[in-house]
């Protein structure tokens, strides 16, 4: 499923940086248009109705959040990844609250917007299984390769032990991945792994190592490396900082 | 009489003197000061010869003795009236802007002048001594009278305003003079407004002008001008990066663009200079980032950096390791044309604290440069604002450990076989509260 991508940003060095710059094809993503003003961003997003835009949000006319905001009311399934050069506590508090798919600061680090993506496409697949869940009789391998997934997080797992479980080729299960989420396996499993544990991180009072222990990291080393990577600050910067999210509104 | 006016007048002398040589900036109300101080030293001259003059009503011809007590009053009006001047300005400065009063004032100066220059004058010859009375003596008092009640009503309306200093300056100000003219009034041949005058302007000068004040004004004002200086709009500063790097990427120059990431990196964790703790993590990202830039400017510059991940949450003081870092470079292997290794190590030490090394192999230490960090370091209450360029960076460093987390902690260097030198900073082991 190839995501249709809409950029807003006012200048057009940033645009051109991010169509020429990030591997869209590589993410199976496309670039369909792009918008210099929040007035013409959602004129395109009614005309596209693009399945994710990327949003600056000090831009000329109508600031990305109300572009957001607007879309959002008529497209609530719209995905929107804010790109912004301002690293401001209540501009992010209120991104939040549109329940934007992430926040980036400029300047990009592609790599890091690569990881956004593959988040996004994770939870967009994730959405999908629920609306389906009920509606087939027998699931799909996908689907019964994931939940077992879910089940043995704290486990040690590779392609070949998921081969051996689902008696199928390990090429082929990686492919699955390919096709039906649009990340690779390893992505994937380490997505479900931080997703865990930044659950665990907030709603339990679990020390660092048993949560990296749940989440199928033997090492508390690795797992908080692996961590930072990913967030950008290390788990128990994630607790203090996302655990008590009313006595951080400063 | 006459000694006392020429005493007056050598110790206002003096003061202009210290006052004239002190540079200072230039305000409404220091501008003021300097046409005050000029007035007050024309008035005693002329207040000097009148004092003469009227006493000696038979030698002085009467046209001479008349002008010369013309300007005699005439500058004692001015005088009163860049009192309240002044006293206007430091109200303004506090309170904002009082133009309407301030024309009240000049209107009525140019009223007063003309009536000292016009009037007739009568001299009152008594026993004790000579002085002048009728129309245009009583014109002076009036005046006087009339710019100390604009002060007065000046200061109650204010008063809720304005600084302390200000008010209790005022206050003082006003009183000598009232004192001064009641006695003056009681006994008009003592001729004491001379010393009023200077009493007052002394008032002014010891509390508001002295060379202490004035040099604390410009370096506030040179030290704020600096602060404008260093608020570039950080997203200008971003964006424009942000620009030139990806102008670098799309032409294809990777290195380029990635340096160009690692100095917005430097600057955004920089900016974070308001917390007083930050994560080590934060630290050693900065000096991950710093280095990283320095190391492409000097490419003979190797640096390493260890430091273990479950040390990374503890909080450090802000800033402490770039200063120390730099020092390194800039003193260690500098003179070595900055060829050699930088590394920080973090290591724990026991269940309590924790250890961070800054080693390089550079210079080391001469003996004199030795004494005098070891010095600041023990020192560091009792430094001033005088010791040189990087003593500044290190002290400061002790200092902040020492008030952070205590004074069991904080900096002490060493030396290295190879003659290097190294840094120490031990601190506690603390988690930030929630």
């Amino acid at each position: 499923m190839k995501l249709r991508v809409l950029l807003v940003d006012d200048e057009i060095m940033i645009r051109e940086g991010f169509k020429k710059l990030f591997d869209w094809q590589g993410h199976d993503c496309q670039v369909i248009d792009e918008a210099a003003d929040g007035a013409q961003a959602l004129n395109k997003i009614d005309c596209l109705v693009p399945d994710l835009v990327i949003m600056d949000i000090n831009i000329p006319i109508m600031n990305g959040l109300k572009v957001i905001q607007q879309a959002k009311a008529k497209y609530p399934d719209m995905a929107f990844i804010i790109v912004s050069g301002y690293d401001d506590f209540a501009w992010c508090r209120e991104a939040l609250r549109l329940q934007i798919t992430d926040y980036i600061l400029k300047p990009v680090d592609y790599e890091e917007f690569g990881q956004c993506i593959d988040r996004l496409k994770i939870s967009l697949f994730e959405n999908r299984i629920s609306h389906h869940e009920t509606a087939t009789g027998e699931p799909r391998p996908i689907l019964k390769i994931t939940s077992y997934l879910q089940d043995h997080l704290s486990e040690e797992i590779s392609l070949s032990l998921l081969s051996q479980q689902f008696h199928l080729n390990p090429q082929y299960i990686s492919q699955l991945f390919r096709s039906e989420i649009g990340v690779n396996f390893l992505t994937y499993l380490t997505d479900i792994r931080l997703e865990h544990a930044k659950k665990l991180l907030i709603s339990t009072d679990l020390s660092i190592t048993d949560i990296a222990m749940e989440s199928g990291y033997s090492d508390y080393r690795v797992f908080t490396k692996v961590f930072k990577k990913s967030e950008g600050i290390t788990p128990s910067r994630y607790r203090h900082e996302f655990s008590h999210p009313l006595e951080h509104q400063k | 009489m006459i000694r006392m006016e020429i005493a007056l007048f050598l110790i206002l002398a003096m003061v202009a003197a210290f006052y004239f040589s002190t540079p200072r900036i230039h305000s409404p109300l220091h501008e003021t000061f300097s046409i005050l101080l000029v007035a007050v030293l024309f008035h005693l001259v002329l207040d000097t010869i009148t004092v003469f003059t009227v006493n000696n009503l038979d030698l002085v011809p009467v046209f001479l003795n008349d002008t010369i007590h013309r300007l005699f009053i005439g500058t004692l009006i001015i005088v009163e009236y860049l009192f309240y001047q002044y006293m206007s300005n430091l109200i303004q400065e506090d309170a904002g802007q009082l133009t309407f009063l301030d024309h009240i004032a000049r209107f009525f100066l140019i009223i007063f002048e003309t009536g000292v220059l016009t009037l007739p004058i009568h001299y009152a010859v008594t026993p004790e001594g000579n002085y002048s009375d009728g129309i245009h003596a009583n014109l002076c008092y009036i005046g006087v009278a009339f710019y100390i009640t604009l002060c007065i009503w000046m200061l109650i309306r204010h008063h809720k305003k304005i600084r302390l200093i200000a008010g209790s300056t005022i206050t003082a100000a006003l009183l000598i003079e009232i004192i001064v003219c009641i006695i003056q009034g009681l006994h008009p041949s003592w001729l004491i407004s001379g010393m009023g005058i200077t009493l007052v302007t002394m008032t002014f000068y010891l509390i508001l002008e002295n060379p202490d004040k004035l040099r604390a004004e410009l370096i506030e004002q040179k030290m704020s001008m600096l602060y404008l200086k260093s608020q570039v709009n950080p997203h200008f500063l971003y964006n424009t990066l942000d620009s030139i790097r990806i102008q670098a990427q799309l032409d294809g120059d990777e290195k380029v663009a990635h340096l160009l990431m690692r100095l917005v990196d430097f600057f955004r964790l920089n900016i974070r200079s308001d917390q007083q703790m930050v994560t080590l993590d934060h630290e050693m990202e900065l000096i991950d980032a710093y280095m990283e830039l320095m190391c492409t400017r000097y490419p003979s510059i190797t640096y390493i950096s260890e430091c273990p991940e479950e040390l990374l949450d503890y909080v450090v003081p802000n800033f402490i390791l770039q200063p120390l870092v730099e020092n390194s470079l800039l003193h260690g292997l500098k003179n070595k044309g900055y060829e050699g290794t930088v590394k920080v190590a973090v290591e724990q030490i026991d269940e309590i604290r924790m250890e961070i090394r800054i080693e390089d192999t550079g210079t080391g230490f001469t003996d004199e440069v030795r004494q005098k960090i070891n010095g600041s370091l023990l020192l560091w209450k009792k430094q001033s604002e005088k010791t040189e360029g990087n003593h500044i960076g290190i002290s400061n460093v002790q200092r902040r450990i020492h008030l952070l987390c205590g004074s069991e902690y904080g900096l002490s260097y060493s030396e290295n076989e190879d003659g290097g030198v190294i840094a120490h900073i031990i601190l506690p082991l603390t988690m930030e509260e929630l």
